[in-house]
């Protein structure tokens, strides 16, 4: 039995994922984490230092990380790689002035080795906003096809209306069940 | 669902497992069989200044807020991080110890979360691992265990464990409600497995009845 073997078996027993939230300030991560947890968003300020949330869903006992997003801090996001099963970047989408900023510090993330085997799901949020870019618009920009060292997908939601946070919830569970989860 | 929180200063801030210099690990405090008779630690030996700052309990059912206490914002956090949302402080206290009292309604929710909220001082806080162990007089009734890793310094972080509350036999509820404060839990902290604060709580389930 190898290493990999053994290490899917001890995650199995307990079906336990990490899951880390990271992006741009003011992307929504907070807002994303409360509103999936059903918890009111209305008082939100910008995190200095990390919201987790550990819960049961699907059977799945979930461990999420949102850590923040501001400049000063992106530095320390590397303390909190280790062990990630999935990825998930928020990006502002009405934020069309630092969307270059935030596919670079996107891509710094994907040469990361210790979140290689990380499965990537891309929220872009604020769809609620007029002139937000769409998940098309956003896949040209931020060069999203060019990813070819993760399983990634880009789903667009707001964490205003919840509209389609589950559903990215649910994508990137299945994708991580599918490689950790499934012995062969 | 009331709440009354008060200080207890009676317990004894020594009694170590063995011998007074002993340097408290996870392991130790994983094997007690019952609430702890003492403070594991002196309040001094939290040297990352690290500060519980809010505690929360929710119903998921509902959604509604069943307890939640505060302290005032600090002034030494870095830029921007006012709450703006410390208008339910309630208490100024930070003692080690905290009496929670509630409905017996409360010990039959279904899903519940608890929130801790904390800031940690001017030092980066590496391993930092929550043990929390909940008895009704000799019986475990629940353990936690979580590990935080890293803290940044200066940050404030939240924890939100949300959970099935265990199906307790209706005997076991009858005997809790029954026997206020007999139902307790140590929160231990470690920084690098090396034990640096032990809150400690006490809980009621008879509140309205009395």
């Amino acid at each position: 039995m190898g290493f990999l073997t053994v290490l899917k078996k001890m995650k199995q027993k307990e079906k336990e994922m990490r899951i880390l939230m990271l992006g741009l300030d003011n992307a929504g991560k907070t807002t994303i984490l409360k509103r999936f947890n059903g918890e009111p968003i209305n008082t939100i300020s910008p995190t200095l230092g990390f919201n987790i949330k550990t819960l049961e869903h699907r059977g799945y006992k979930l461990n999420m990380w949102d850590v923040g997003g501001q400049k000063s801090l992106r530095s320390y996001w590397r303390n909190y790689f280790e062990c990630t099963d999935g990825l998930i970047w928020v990006v502002d989408s009405a934020d069309k002035r630092r969307l270059e900023d935030c596919k670079k510090e996107l891509f710094v993330l994907l040469q990361e080795e210790r979140l290689s085997g990380a499965t990537l799901l891309i929220f872009a949020n604020k769809q609620d906003l007029p002139g937000a870019c769409s998940k098309e618009e956003l896949r040209d920009i931020l060069d999203l096809d060019s990813i070819k060292t993760h399983h990634w997908k880009i789903i667009s939601c707001s964490a205003v209306t919840g509209e389609n946070l589950l559903e990215g919830m649910d994508w990137i569970i299945d994708d991580i069940a599918a490689r950790i989860f499934t012995l062969d | 669902m009331s709440v009354v929180r008060e200080l207890r200063e009676t317990i004894p801030n020594k009694g170590l497992i063995k011998g007074d210099s002993k340097v408290i690990r996870p392991e130790d405090v994983l094997k007690l069989t019952k609430i702890s008779d003492a403070y594991l630690c002196e309040p001094d030996a939290n040297i990352y200044e690290i500060d519980f700052t809010r505690f929360k309990i929710r119903d998921l059912e509902s959604g509604a807020v069943l307890f939640e206490i505060a302290k005032p914002v600090h002034d030494n956090l870095k830029d921007g991080g006012d709450k703006t949302d410390n208008d339910e402080i309630v208490d100024h206290n930070s003692g080690r110890f905290v009496r929670y009292q509630f409905t017996p309604q409360f010990l039959k929710l279904k899903t519940v979360g608890a929130t801790v909220e904390f800031t940690v001082g001017s030092k980066p806080v590496n391993g930092f691992r929550m043990i929390e162990r909940h008895f009704f007089r000799d019986k475990l009734l629940k353990t936690f265990d979580f590990d935080f890793g890293f803290c940044l310094p200066f940050s404030r972080n939240t924890c939100e464990h949300i959970y099935e509350f265990p199906a307790l036999p209706a005997q076991l509820v009858n005997e809790m409600t029954a026997h206020p404060f007999e139902t307790r839990s140590d929160s231990f902290y470690f920084v690098d497995d090396c034990l640096i604060m032990h809150n400690k709580a006490d809980y009621a389930y008879n509140g309205g009845t009395v």
